[in-house]
């Protein structure tokens, strides 16, 4: 493949032009094998802050900026899938809960800069890798999850993890790198005010070995006759290389001040040697700076005068500032980037990019706020523009009848608005392809390899290449584009950027300006739309119990249409949607006297298949959202219920009255007659419900077996 | 992937085995097992736990192991070292080991979730690791999988593959069975006349082609093989007999559908009696492939009985219970048991060193070794036959062989076993004697420092009552706390230890227990003697607050948060029902002040 791009590439001009209609190669087919032709910039810690450089003028001329992220997982638990009857709350919950717990391990940025002279793009896709490494000694450890089939499923597509592991670039977010500021002001003051008044020391270590007072003497000594020279002959050590009576020091310069290194002590002798100078001499200081490779250096330094000394501590203390404040600086890392596209305010492209984006805040901004309405408000004020190619292709007619029956995925789009080649048979719909050109710097071609699916920067390039085409079906005319304009602003474009989905089966766009969310036109619900009132969780009932069967027994009791849908949320959880909302507080009630009564009826109530084996909890919906809130990941949804109701015990016990359970004994009565009753067409009713149940069983084997579709689906491929 | 390797301290290495060379590797694995006195192992983990979640000098036996369950349950081992070897007591006493380095990924081979549905990562030990050479891509991409016991049973249930069926004897069959029988008879006939006879030789590729195309050939692997849909068992029995009736050289496989039910048999040519049995191995790794993975080496070592020789082994052992046998049970006696099941005898290496007093303050491997190099004559020749060669060593095989080696100068020094018999009647002590008794390790692992502990060896037990947790200081130093409390309530005016715990928490540790409770007593009635330290925002609580804590499995939070939340409701409740146990308070064990600043 490199052989093939260097042989188009012009040999004379130094950065030559690596010409590719958008189209000249097909994406790859499968896995990984064989690049795409697309040369894309590598970037790791080693070469972060040339490109940085090179990256700030190419987003400046930038029309759009491609972006993605490849992250080391999606969903901690299977029960924390995004569900198309969550509520946004829950929903939200879901996506903070994926950004803080994962890591971000590749970001693609890939400027589209409009070349009018060609009427074509001209596009710099860069990769950079990314690893949370601990840059600061004062930063907590960092511990983020994998979850095991998106780290294989990178590893299918030639993921390079030892690259990511050993060179990518750290980053500090900006709450972060405040944090870090503020300590090192707090850590300044304090050493200043310590340093002025107490330098009687109150941390003297007692002399008890032989061998510390031997050497403490040694040392008293030798710095009594290296003083004694100095303040004798204050015109000698000018000399410089004068060797001084006390043999073994040489005199430097600290600070126009004549100095002594302290090499080769250990770090009790070091400790002994400041309190030698502490306690028995008052005109030499001992100093601690730190050198360019963050090696610490030692001086006793030697200082005539008290307004010299402090004045000398001074200077030495703001140095140290200075230092700690230039390490800060650089453990920003890769946060340059997104502060870089974030200030030139242009025009971000991502393709269902919310977890995305989500992930951008949770590392490089702060934590995420609590609110999906907070963190759109917060998100439009750090990019202030951003275009969904997913949420765009369900806007215009033609684009989704092209793109009938086909997936939404990337590659799917990128294979088909971009066609393999310009002699392509066109549809009669589609409209002449964008031209889109990448640019590759030959003098560097060594930090280039040829892109390839699930890679960030050439999936970053992908959906700049989708866009592109998508805006042409939109009747945006590149050429009559200036480069001052801000395609953001296009009265054609305008109103469909900056909307989002909160994930892909949620059926709405939430509106990053407002922070408002509404339906998003053309979505097909699998569902009927859920009343969040009139449902129960339920969880923690015997493994064999289907979900087929809650729904039967709960009408058994209720009544044949009482339930509107079963829905599972793993093999140990279900949420029941009732028909009216007060069958929710019927329901609750009678399992609460159920699990009193100690009878026969108990057990031969029909609700005795769900509470069997006792360990039956049920709830209200507001419960599920704050078992999803919590910060516990459990792999059983029950188990995560049980862990956060341990925390929080009394908040779920179900207080009855005790005269109820008369009444409510007599409504048991009446089920038990009410289901012998109905039994005849009880089968009838089960075999009609069949169709709901396949659906939520459906469900179940979508989101526990076929892992590889919905990872297509996530990774958003 | 050429991986800069760390530069290695011994020149010997392990075979470094993935799943490309994995069945080969178990079986010299097996051999090595079977003529092996002991066997060796090291784990590289993606993380340790950090701040309180780690092993603490308050730790009893019972809140160490809980806290090794979670690091167990959260973290992924990538690298498992096993490494059999032999002690002769020939002078110089000889060790022969092999070291085999198994890489290891949990690839959810069968689309169920399992073994894990996601794994911690630290990201300073992932550095770490990275810097020394670890290869991520060579684990990532070709690590062996594998299922606990528990999860395989499971799956069997879930996941049917094709697999072979037993002939049963032939019942008496209707005239359609016999239609459908004879019919399939000459389906497959035909079929195989195309493979078992040789064509003619002007037959040509492309009608031998179209005529394999008509016929319905498949392949299966490299060998030809016909598939035949049915419909029931009955039919399947059917095929099955029809398939017997032919000829030796075929072999029907049932391919079941996704509920386990029969879907199609799938007939395999095989060309003559050894391919036969080859493919019938073969259809036997695979499944066990897909079931097992790994774990076979963990059942080859189970079987073996062979004594299990480790560091840190509540850690290591916590971990290949959970990942390899079944999830960890709730307590420590009964993972005690469960363990013993599998792993009859293990020895923790740093338990041995313990026997050897001045050994007794050695903070890891190396140090122990380092001690012994100088202090003590115990010549070893070490020998490792079977080497990898092109590689160079990576860090746990590194690890492997320093717990084979210290083991080897260990019981020479405290005569281990019955080849250190022959010396003047001189007795010898069984290895059982050191067995399963596990040190929680509060050190820093992994160092390679090799500098002892400065502090006395003070390793003193202390009942639980003495302990009071306190938090609410605010960032206090220990010297602070020292000088600050005295100040508050004459109770602290008693003689007391101090120790941080984390940022947010410390431990008191009172000589006399009565003092301890009585302080508890006095808080938890919120005498007015108390009102400076309750204004100050101080906190305390007893033992008990911090077990329930570990119990609750509160593990997300500073401790501080943890026991405040904790607190209230036991405060009341426990005072009087103190089920106290002992922990040995060693104030060598320090915790490293500069990690929490």
């Amino acid at each position: 493949m490199q052989g093939r791009l260097r042989r188009l590439l012009p040999a004379p001009p130094p950065r030559a032009l690596l010409f590719r209609s958008l189209s000249s190669s097909p994406p790859p087919k499968g896995g990984g094998d064989g690049g795409s032709g697309v040369p894309v910039k590598q970037v790791t810690r080693g070469n972060l802050a040339e490109v940085l450089e090179e990256l700030r003028g190419r987003v400046r001329e930038a029309t759009f900026v491609g972006l993605d992220l490849e992250m080391s997982g999606v969903t901690s638990a299977p029960w924390r899938d995004t569900f198309e009857l969550d509520r946004d709350d829950v929903r939200y919950l879901k996506l903070r809960d994926s950004a803080e717990r994962f890591a971000a391990l590749q970001l693609g940025v890939c400027p589209f800069r409009w070349d009018p002279a060609k009427s074509a793009f001209v596009a710099h896709p860069h990769n950079f890798f990314i690893f949370p490494r601990k840059e600061l000694s004062d930063c907590p450890s960092h511990e983020f999850l994998c979850q095991t089939t998106s780290i294989d499923f990178l590893a299918k597509y030639q993921f390079d993890f030892n690259t990511c592991f050993r060179e990518g670039i750290s980053y500090l977010s900006r709450a972060q790198e405040e944090e870090a500021l503020q300590k090192l002001n707090l850590l300044h003051q304090d050493q200043t005010s310590a340093s002025s008044t107490a330098s009687e020391g109150d941390g003297d270590m007692p002399l008890e070995r032989a061998a510390d007072i031997l050497f403490t003497e040694r040392m008293k000594l030798n710095f009594k006759e290296w003083r004694d020279v100095i303040v004798s002959k204050p015109d000698s050590h000018l000399l410089g290389n004068t060797k001084c009576a006390a043999g073994q020091f040489q005199t430097v310069f600290f600070k126009m001040r004549p100095a002594i290194m302290l090499n080769g002590f250990s770090s009790h002798q070091l400790q002994l040697i400041e309190q030698v100078l502490r306690k028995n001499f008052r005109d030499l200081v001992y100093v601690c700076t730190f050198g360019e490779d963050d090696t610490s250096e030692k001086r006793v330094v030697y200082s005539d005068t008290d307004e010299d000394k402090i004045l000398l501590m001074k200077d030495v203390q703001e140095d140290l500032l200075k230092s700690r404040e230039a390490r800060v600086k650089s453990a920003i890392g890769i946060r340059h980037v997104i502060d870089l596209l974030s200030s030139e305010r242009k025009l971000i492209v991502g393709h269902s990019c919310i977890l995305d984006i989500a992930q951008v805040y949770s590392k490089f901004v702060g934590p995420l706020p609590s609110s999906i309405k907070e963190f759109a408000l917060s998100i439009h004020k750090i990019f202030p523009h951003i275009a969904d190619t997913r949420h765009l292709m369900s806007v215009n007619q033609a684009v989704q009848k092209l793109m009938k029956q086909k997936s939404k995925s990337l590659s799917s789009a990128f294979s088909f608005l971009c066609p393999a080649s310009p002699s392509y048979a066109m549809k009669p719909s589609s409209l002449s392809p964008v031209k889109i050109e990448v640019e590759g710097d030959e003098t560097k071609s060594s930090c280039f390899i040829s892109g390839a699916k699930h890679e960030a920067g050439y999936d970053a390039y992908m959906t700049g290449c989708v866009f592109a085409q998508l805006c042409t079906y939109l009747d945006i005319e590149f050429d009559q584009l200036s480069p001052q304009d801000n395609l953001a602003t296009n009265n054609k474009l305008q109103k469909h950027i900056n909307l989002l989905s909160p994930s892909w089966n949620s059926g709405t766009v939430i509106d990053l300006s407002s922070g408002m969310e509404r339906p998003e036109p053309g979505y097909m619900r699998r569902y009927p739309a859920p009343v969040y009132d009139n449902i129960v969780l339920i969880w923690g009932f015997m493994s064999k119990v289907r979900p087929k069967e809650i729904k039967d027994c709960i009408c058994k009791v209720f009544g044949l249409g009482s339930v509107i849908s079963v829905f599972s949320i793993d093999s140990t959880a279900v949420l029941v949607q009732f028909k009216k909302p007060e069958s929710v507080n019927d329901f609750l009630d009678l399992k609460a006297v159920l699990e009193r009564t100690d009878s026969a009826i108990s057990i031969l109530h029909p609700l005795s298949t769900i509470l069997e084996g006792g360990q039956t909890r049920a709830a209200k919906y507001d419960t599920y959202r704050d078992i999803c809130s919590s910060s516990e990941s459990k792999y059983l949804f029950a188990d995560q219920a049980e862990a956060v109701c341990a925390t929080s015990e009394n908040q779920l016990q179900e207080n009855v009255d005790d005269n109820l359970i008369s009444g409510v004994h007599q409504s048991i009565l009446d089920g038990t007659v009410l289901t012998s009753v109905n039994k005849g067409d009880g089968t009838k009713s089960g075999s009609k419900n069949e169709g709901d149940a396949d659906i939520t069983c459906q469900h179940i084997l979508d989101a526990l077996h076929d892992g590889r579709a919905l990872i297509g689906r996530r990774m958003r491929s | 992937m050429a991986a800069p390797r760390a530069a290695a301290a011994a020149a010997a290495s392990a075979k470094q085995v993935t799943r490309r060379n994995f069945a080969e590797a178990v079986r010299d694995l097996g051999a090595h097992l079977e003529s092996c006195d002991y066997v060796a192992v090291a784990a590289q983990k993606t993380g340790a736990p950090t701040g309180w979640r780690r092993a603490l000098p308050v730790d009893t036996a019972e809140t160490a192991y809980l806290k090794a369950k979670l690091a167990a349950e959260s973290f992924q081992p990538l690298q498992i070292a096993v490494c059999p070897f032999l002690l002769r007591n020939s002078s110089p006493s000889t060790l022969v080991a092999y070291p085999y380095n198994f890489h290891i990924f949990p690839r959810d081979e069968l689309q169920l979730g399992m073994p894990s549905y996601s794994f911690s990562c630290q990201s300073s030990y992932l550095s770490t690791m990275a810097n020394d050479g670890f290869d991520f891509n060579m684990c990532i991409y070709d690590g062996i999988s594998y299922l606990s016991r528990v999860q395989e049973s499971f799956a069997r249930q879930k996941v049917f593959t094709p697999h072979l069926r037993p002939l049963l004897p032939s019942q008496s069959t209707s005239v359609a069975d016999s239609v459908f029988k004879s019919r399939i008879k000459s389906r497959i006939m035909h079929w195989r006349k195309g493979y078992a006879e040789p064509n003619k030789k002007d037959d040509g590729s492309l009608v031998s082609s179209l005529c394999r195309l008509i016929l319905g050939g498949e392949t299966y692997g490299s060998r030809p093989s016909i598939s035949i849909d049915v419909c029931s068992d009955q039919q399947v029995q059917l095929v099955l007999e029809a398939a017997n009736h032919i000829s030796d050289d075929l072999v029907p496989l049932v391919v079941p559908d996704k509920a386990g039910a029969a879907r199609a048999v799938c007939v395999i040519f095989t060309s003559s009696k050894e391919d036969k049995n080859l493919l019938l191995m073969d259809i036997q790794q695979s499944t066990e492939e897909k079931f097992r993975g790994f774990r076979e080496v963990i059942d080859l070592l189970s079987s073996s009985q062979k004594p299990i020789v480790s560091y840190n082994c509540l850690n290591d052992l916590t971990m290949m219970h959970s990942k390899f046998v079944a999830p960890l049970p709730p307590n420590m006696h009964e993972f005690m048991c469960s363990l013993k099941m599998v792993f009859s005898n293990v020895v923790d290496v740093s338990h041995l060193w313990r026997q050897i007093g001045p050994l007794r303050k050695a903070k890891n491997i190396q140090a122990a070794l380092s001690y012994l190099q100088r202090q003590y004559f115990v010549p070893i020749e070490i020998k490792i036959p079977e080497q990898d060669g092109t590689s160079g060593v990576t860090k746990n095989e590194q690890n492997v062989l320093r717990i084979t080696k210290l083991f080897a100068k260990l019981s020479n020094l405290l005569k281990i076993g019955p080849e250190y018999q022959l010396k003047s009647g001189e007795q010898y002590a069984a290895v059982e004697e050191y067995c399963n008794v596990f040190y929680p390790s509060c050190m820093v692992e992994d160092s390679d420092d090799v500098d002892f502990a400065n502090e006395p060896d003070t390793a003193k037990a202390v009942s639980t009552d003495n302990i009071i947790f306190l938090w609410g200081f605010r960032g206090k130093s220990v010297k602070e706390l020292k000088s600050y409390l005295p100040g508050l309530h004459q109770i602290f005016s008693e003689d007391f230890e101090v120790k941080l715990l984390d940022k947010t928490c410390s431990a008191l540790i009172f000589c006399n227990s009565d003092t301890a409770m009585q302080l508890l007593k006095e808080i938890s009635s919120e005498s007015p003697s108390l009102n400076s330290f309750f204004s100050e925002g101080l906190k305390a609580a007893g033992f008990e607050v911090y077990r329930k804590v570990c119990r609750l499995g509160l593990w997300d939070s500073d401790l501080a948060e943890a026991l405040e939340g904790v607190s209230s409701e036991v405060a009341a409740s426990t005072l009087s029902e103190c089920n106290s146990s002992q922990i040995y308070w060693n104030s060598s064990l320090m915790l490293d002040l500069k990690e929490y600043l």
